[in-house]
């Protein structure tokens, strides 16, 4: 489409070969704590709640609803403009195509996705909201969050090795793939991406044209939503590898980029909350250091970590995953953000009403680190939990220890 | 390139084809070569990933209408 010239270099570089993970994993988290910045660190899994709610709304289970449409929803348009970011990286670098898995396949995706939405909502977060933002934003829960991944995928890990032997008739069967970027008469691939670049761009500027400072922090969502999705497709970057890989191939490729992505965060929202940055008038210094940090300390944040994990696990992505995925054109993880959606307001209803109920207070805590060990204290304890799973994912990568195959 | 053993993994994403190629290698003799199918784009990085980490050998890829072609040797 250009000229050979620097200009198609330029774009060949950025579109021709995939970029290193860990590459993604830094550039996410900038980004992570720009969103920190304009209102509140990234996070995914109350935007599909939200997408969720207005089905119910619109089905007249108004029980189950919202009065927040879509379009108001900051994170709700964030998810949706990373499907279109990973959409359009898809169709530069010709990775886009509509790949239909058999249906067996669908179904796992369908349930995996399900019971994300039912971890996220137990436990308060996901991978992203939960785990990369909270730990880099020092908050308790993330850790026995993290447990709980750790101990889901695992489980759920041995459950497909299993399913491989035992029922090897689930992933077999009839697969389709349309409108792939390779081969004749493609060229329109690439035009459509650019189209899709332009519509974000109006969007943003209608949104962020308007008066109100709620509605320019959306228009912002829209335009973050883009470039995070371009990353993420760009990057293959994925947290379920994350905690997957030492227990399957045992390389430590996705644990390392995930890493880094948690420790460029962390000096980010530490300086942001130290000094308490942010719009003064809108959020107390209080306000701005919570953010992040949740009420799941610790139980309630293990138990959701754990069937989180299962879910992340039998979709292939997590509450992120699943969106660039999607985008790429693969219809299991479109059936793995279906049941996300629809479950995440049922889970909301009636699930965590009973699970916060049950577990004493003492179990589901909001705490953050810092009031108990200071800044100092509490850095100096990521860190060194970073550099045990470091540590951990590098020996067993050279020894193999735990992993399966 | 001739190939002993086939193995389609058309329409699967992450982590199925790796899990199916690992089990089918398993079975397959010494020096035997696998044709793997596949259209998971990630595959592009994970099979010759998952070939160094185990020592077989990563042969060919080749890609024609968003599908993907790989020959792995066992080792």
């Amino acid at each position: 489409m250009f000229k050979k010239g620097v200009l198609r270099e330029l774009f060949d570089s950025l579109f021709g070969k995939s970029w290193p993970m860990w590459v993604g994993g830094i550039l996410l988290a900038m980004m992570n704590i720009l969103l920190f910045v304009i209102k509140y660190p990234w996070g995914s899994s109350s935007g599909y709640t939200n997408i969720g709610q207005n089905i119910f709304q619109i089905i007249g289970v108004t029980s189950l609803g919202t009065k927040v449409p879509i379009s108001l929803h900051a994170v709700a348009l964030l998810n949706i403009f990373v499907v279109v970011g990973a959409f359009v990286s898809s169709l530069f670098s010709r990775e886009f195509g509509i790949r239909i898995s058999p249906v067996g396949e669908l179904v796992k995706g369908f349930v995996g996705g399900a019971l994300m939405a039912i971890g996220a909502t137990v436990g308060a977060g996901c991978t992203t909201g939960g785990f990369f933002t909270g730990l880099a934003a020092l908050s308790a829960g993330a850790l026995t969050l993290a447990a709980g991944f750790m101990i889901g995928t695992f489980v759920a890990l041995r459950y497909l090795l299993w399913e491989m032997e035992a029922l090897p008739n689930i992933s077999m069967g009839k697969s389709f793939i349309f409108l792939t970027g390779t081969g004749k008469k493609t060229g329109w691939q690439r035009w459509l991406g650019w189209l899709m670049i332009a519509l974000v761009l109006f969007l943003f500027n209608t949104y962020t044209a308007s008066s109100s400072g709620a509605m320019k922090i959306i228009g912002w969502h829209i335009m973050i939503g883009l470039i995070l999705g371009m990353i993420l497709q760009r990057s293959r970057y994925c947290i379920v590898r994350a905690f997957r890989e030492p227990f399957m191939t045992g390389e430590a490729t996705a644990p390392v980029a995930v890493m880094l992505s948690i420790l460029v965060a962390l000096v980010g929202f530490t300086v942001i909350k130290y000094f308490g940055v942010g719009n003064a008038g809108e959020f107390a210094a209080r306000a701005i250091e919570m953010k992040g940090v949740y009420a799941n300390f610790w139980l309630r944040a293990l138990i959701g970590g754990f069937i989180f994990g299962l879910g992340m696990t039998v979709a292939g992505g997590c509450a992120v995953g699943t969106l660039w995925r999607a985008g790429e054109g693969h219809v299991k993880l479109w059936f793995a953000a279906l049941g996300f959606v629809i479950m995440a307001p049922l889970s909301k209803g009636f699930i965590v009403p009973a699970v916060k109920k049950l577990l004493p207070e003492s179990m589901q805590k909001q705490m953050f680190l810092p009031d108990i060990l200071g800044y100092t204290g509490a850095v100096v304890l990521v860190l060194f939990i970073l550099l045990l799973w470091y540590m951990f994912a590098k020996w067993n990568e050279k020894t193999g220890k735990f992993s399966a195959l | 390139m001739q190939a002993d053993q086939n193995l389609d993994c058309k329409g699967l994403s992450c982590p199925m084809p790796i899990i199916k190629l690992a089990k089918t290698m398993k079975k397959m003799a010494s020096g035997e070569v696998l044709e793997m199918l596949g259209t998971d784009p990630g595959s592009k990085a994970d099979v010759p990933a998952w070939c160094e980490k185990t020592g077989n050998v990563f042969l060919e890829h080749s890609e024609e209408g968003g599908t993907h072609t790989f020959y792995i040797k066992k080792k």
